[in-house]
């Protein structure tokens, strides 16, 4: 059973502000309770596979040039920096 | 103008000149200003699409070369980028987003002349099943504006059936183009996974979701996937499905075709008349010479447990990139420490997003990810091993899209656990990365009910064939008027 103060963790983790305790910590707390179903279904020696890709399928890793000023698009830059906040 | 026509009938009108393209677009233009305030298909409306049909128009009479679309009206659903249209995947966060590129399917339809008439709404980044996860208010289901019209790609399944445009182009991570295709009666497609490139859809579960027509008719789908689907540079996941005409022999019939009637997908909790409509389907089938038999898929019970615990774990990680930084909205940054002001920002996004990301964050985490995001993985793969094993015997597979009929609106949205439950017959597809289409079969009490048929991986040739053949065995009434 996971407690609220762990959901409230990881919304920290997230950077996600929980400020409505019903609408998030509870209905979060239904939704992890529901994935308790995974216990039931015997999967533990099961291999997980994964799909590979080979490498022939990446693009090649070359520069194309954008004919526009992405930045310019943004709310907030100074020259051809992102502007941000402080970090503390 | 009859805007009722399919993809196929509009261009040969086009291309004959009995119909101009000017006269089709201002009409479903009119069409959208005269319903889209009652249904709210549409996030955003292009009115420069007149200017562009003029275009087709004279290239049609001038002789050139016109593409195969002939300026047919697209939506497109709002997580989907159109070079300069705003691309909002229907939140807040993203409120003044304007794409600076196309995505692939885009430049592939663009080249083929097709006209996109506007960007349809959706639940905030394809989170939900019945678009009243959409920031800016639910879509109505056309058929009773009290309903929901099944999501996430609700706005475009509304479009297409209540004759706002001819196709239009969905996302499916879980059944979201077949749910809502079910919902509205419109035909809905998920490809095999990787038959169509994924570059410029926003990401949400990049592991499982594909990009997927809403049709009125499944020769309109396999029109579409003609020429949207193939190799992209730009998405390594994709397959090489060598040019492969889903058109042809689309009316070959389906006798002799083994078909596998999923158990677990019409247990207990079905709604009568789906499961009525189900046997009706299946009967149908068997009198045109396919035969069918119960099967099981032990794993589907727990498949959207597993389906959660994976597509959380990939958006909290996708949507990590939401800091208000490089992109969203207009929020000075004067007077913020960096983390209280990305927390600051993160508020934009809408309930069922914030709980998702949440969700994304326990489940992988440290002491966590044993119990839920690996041995989701393992269901993933076990899942995949049963539907193989099975399409090693049958030719495709049969199951209701939803197992229940649509829903008032506001009726299941405290309950996520049973919002849940109508994916659970639509995300083993996404799952096993089967092809999977919902074809419309039936209306009871003034509401569609979609039939859903799975084949194995690049076997989605043979399954437009199963799906035609399907719906050339019934008629439905049409939409009734929009009040």
């Amino acid at each position: 059973m996971i407690t609220v103060e762990e959901i409230q963790r990881v919304a920290r983790l997230m950077k996600i502000e929980v400020f409505d305790h019903k609408e998030y910590v509870d209905k979060v707390h239904a939704m992890i309770e529901y994935f308790d179903i995974l216990d039931s279904a015997g999967v533990e020696d099961e291999d997980i596979t994964t799909q590979e890709t080979p490498i022939s399928n990446l693009r090649n890793d070359e520069h194309v040039p954008f004919d526009e000023k992405l930045i310019k698009r943004l709310n907030h830059y100074k020259g051809t920096y992102v502007r941000a906040p402080k970090m503390s | 103008m009859n805007l009722r026509i399919s993809a196929l009938e509009y261009v040969q009108e086009v291309q004959n000149g009995n119909i101009s393209a000017e006269d089709f677009i201002s009409s479903t233009l009119d069409r959208i200003k005269s319903v889209d305030d009652k249904l709210h298909a549409f996030l955003s409306v292009n009115y420069d699409a007149v200017d562009q049909a003029k275009e087709i128009d004279k290239k049609v009479k001038s002789g050139d070369k016109v593409g195969a679309c002939f300026g047919m009206p697209v939506s497109v659903k709002d997580n989907i980028c159109i070079k300069d249209s705003t691309t909002t995947c229907a939140s807040r966060m993203l409120e003044d987003f304007v794409a600076p590129y196309d995505a692939t399917v885009i430049s592939k339809l663009k080249e083929e002349d097709a006209i996109f008439i506007g960007k349809t709404n959706m639940d905030e980044f394809a989170m939900g099943l019945t678009t009243e996860f959409s920031a800016f208010g639910p879509s109505k289901n056309p058929w009773d504006t009290q309903y929901v019209p099944g999501g996430s790609s609700g706005g475009s399944a509304v479009s297409v059936s209540a004759l706002e445009c001819i196709v239009s182009l969905g996302s499916d991570t879980g059944g979201s183009v077949r749910n809502p295709a079910s919902f509205c009666g419109s035909v809905g497609y998920k490809p095999t996974y990787g038959l169509i490139s994924r570059f410029g859809l926003i990401s949400y579960a990049n592991s499982i979701e594909q990009i997927g027509p809403l049709t009125r008719t499944v020769k309109d789908a396999a029109f579409l996937l003609n020429l949207i689907t193939g190799l992209d540079p730009n998405d390594s996941t994709t397959v090489d499905n060598h040019d492969e005409d889903y058109l042809t022999d689309i009316e070959a019939g389906i006798e002799g075709k083994k078909i596998g009637v999923i158990k677990e997908m019409i247990a207990e909790g079905t709604d009568p008349t789906v499961m009525s409509a189900t046997k009706d389907a299946i009967s149908k089938l068997e009198s045109l010479g396919a035969s069918c038999e119960e099967i099981s898929l032990d794993m589907v019970k727990y498949s959207v447990a597993a389906y959660y615990a994976i597509t959380a774990t990939e958006a909290g990680s996708n949507l990590a990139r939401y800091d208000n930084l490089r992109y969203g909205y207009d929020f000075p940054v004067e007077g913020y420490e960096f983390n209280s002001y990305i927390k600051k920002a993160r508020k934009k996004f809408g309930p069922e997003v914030t709980r998702r990301i949440i969700l994304g964050g326990f489940v992988p985490s440290a002491g966590q990810a044993g119990k839920y995001f690996l041995k989701a993985l393992k269901i993933k793969s076990r899942l995949t091993r049963e539907v193989d094993r099975v399409f090693e015997k049958y030719d495709l597979l049969i199951a209701p899209t939803v197992p229940i009929l649509p829903f008032r609106i506001g009726e299941k949205i405290d309950d996520p656990v049973a919002l849940f439950l109508v994916d659970l017959n639509t995300v083993t597809a996404n799952l096993a990365g089967k092809p999977a289409v919902s074809v419309p079969f039936a209306v009871s009490n003034g509401l569609p009910i979609g039939i859903q048929l799975l084949a194995n991986s690049m076997n989605d040739k043979m399954l437009l064939q199963a799906a035609y053949a399907l719906e050339q065995t019934v008629k439905l009434p049409e939409v009734p008027p929009i009040p």
